[in-house]
């Protein structure tokens, strides 16, 4: 784990901005791209918000105030952009936000860089019909193998309620998979 | 006699080790979601090479310019537009001044400039894009809205709209 005080310090002076950068870019790329890659489904569009988020990060780095850990941070960014590119993309096709995610699960099945087979395609259906928050606990949860504390710093949102949200979700999917 | 007096009784040894038998059915139960029927990975991929190129294209982004951003609360350049439009009436009505008792005023003109403007002017903000304009801080909720809302509209609204009291993630204390 990188340092993070002194990465930010760094972020902040114009000299050793670019090589500090770099650096950050390195170290969270995957982790965030995941992360956006698992609310917005396909890879093109990943891949402009993951930019996005890190062009937001690289222009605001100044009115970064250290209350929070840079990772969460980012962590929201990313969440924040992810959601409002979803809107604005239902927006575009003048449809609901949940007929757009059913159309996203709907395309992985021509996608390229999705290989799942008919299992995790349901399971991508069954995460469609969770709540926006719940959807992100559980993934960030069980594919990412975030713990608590992490979540509950990104979400804020307690871990009490991190715990029941996760509970809630399992038990959804779960059932959604078993059914015919 | 004591009318408060425990009448209920525990096995033997009940409290003794209830911890261990605690930490058992955790075990039990994180076994049996590890054996779970979701799978353990989702089935994404990405391009060949994708993260190798990935530094390139947000490094050559950082170096765009920086789109300008329209501040909501400046509205000058609003009424230098409503003030020009009113110098051509002025001077339109200034040359045919027949009626005395014109209604238009120039307060009037330049609020229903201002009204058009934001009714017909496509901004294109999102609520996350205005977010981080305005300080939240400085605003309260009641700033935004045309009816003050009281605690018994949002109340029967919830009762209405909301199925899981769970979508409203309130800040509830830990009971694990």
């Amino acid at each position: 784990m990188i340092a993070e005080e002194a990465l930010v310090k760094e972020l902040k002076q114009k000299d050793s901005q670019a090589k500090a950068f770099e650096v950050l870019v390195n170290t969270y790329k995957e982790r965030l791209y995941w992360h956006i890659r698992r609310i917005v489904l396909n890879h093109d569009d990943a891949d402009d918000v993951l930019q996005n988020t890190f062009i937001k990060v690289y222009r605001n780095i100044d009115g970064f105030k250290g209350d929070s850990k840079l990772y969460s941070w980012m962590y929201r960014i990313a969440t924040n952009e992810s959601l409002t590119f979803l809107k604005q993309k239902s927006k575009k096709m003048g449809v609901s936000n949940e007929e757009l995610k059913t159309a996203l699960v709907e395309n992985l099945q021509s996608d390229v860089y999705f290989e799942g087979d008919e299992i995790q395609l349901k399971l991508q259906k069954a995460l469609a019909t969770l709540p926006d928050k719940q959807k992100l606990v559980f993934t960030m949860k069980y594919f990412q193998e975030m713990k608590y504390d992490e979540i509950s710093e990104v979400l804020e949102t307690s871990v009490g309620a991190l715990k029941a949200s996760y509970h809630l979700a399992v038990k959804k999917i779960e059932t959604y998979l078993k059914a015919d | 006699m004591d009318k408060k007096k425990n009448t209920f009784n525990t096995p033997e040894g009940y409290f003794d080790n209830f911890h261990e038998r605690l930490m058992d059915k955790i075990d039990k139960e994180e076994t049996t979601q590890r054996e779970s029927i979701i799978p353990k990975s989702d089935g994404f991929s990405v391009p060949d090479g994708y993260f190798k190129t990935l530094n390139q294209s947000i490094v050559e982004r950082t170096k765009q310019k920086t789109v300008k951003i329209i501040k909501l609360k400046s509205y000058r350049k609003f009424y230098y537009g409503a003030a020009a439009i009113a110098a051509i009436f002025v001077l339109v009505f200034g040359v045919t001044w027949n009626e005395p008792e014109s209604q238009l005023s120039f307060d009037d003109l330049a609020s229903a400039e201002i009204d058009t403007y934001f009714d017909t002017a496509e901004f294109g903000l999102s609520s996350y894009e205005i977010a981080e304009i305005i300080e939240v801080e400085e605003l309260n909720i009641n700033d935004i809205l045309e009816t003050e809302l009281n605690k018994e509209n949002i109340l029967d609204y919830l009762d209405e709209n909301v199925d899981d009291i769970e979508d409203l993630n309130l800040e509830y204390n830990d009971y694990e």
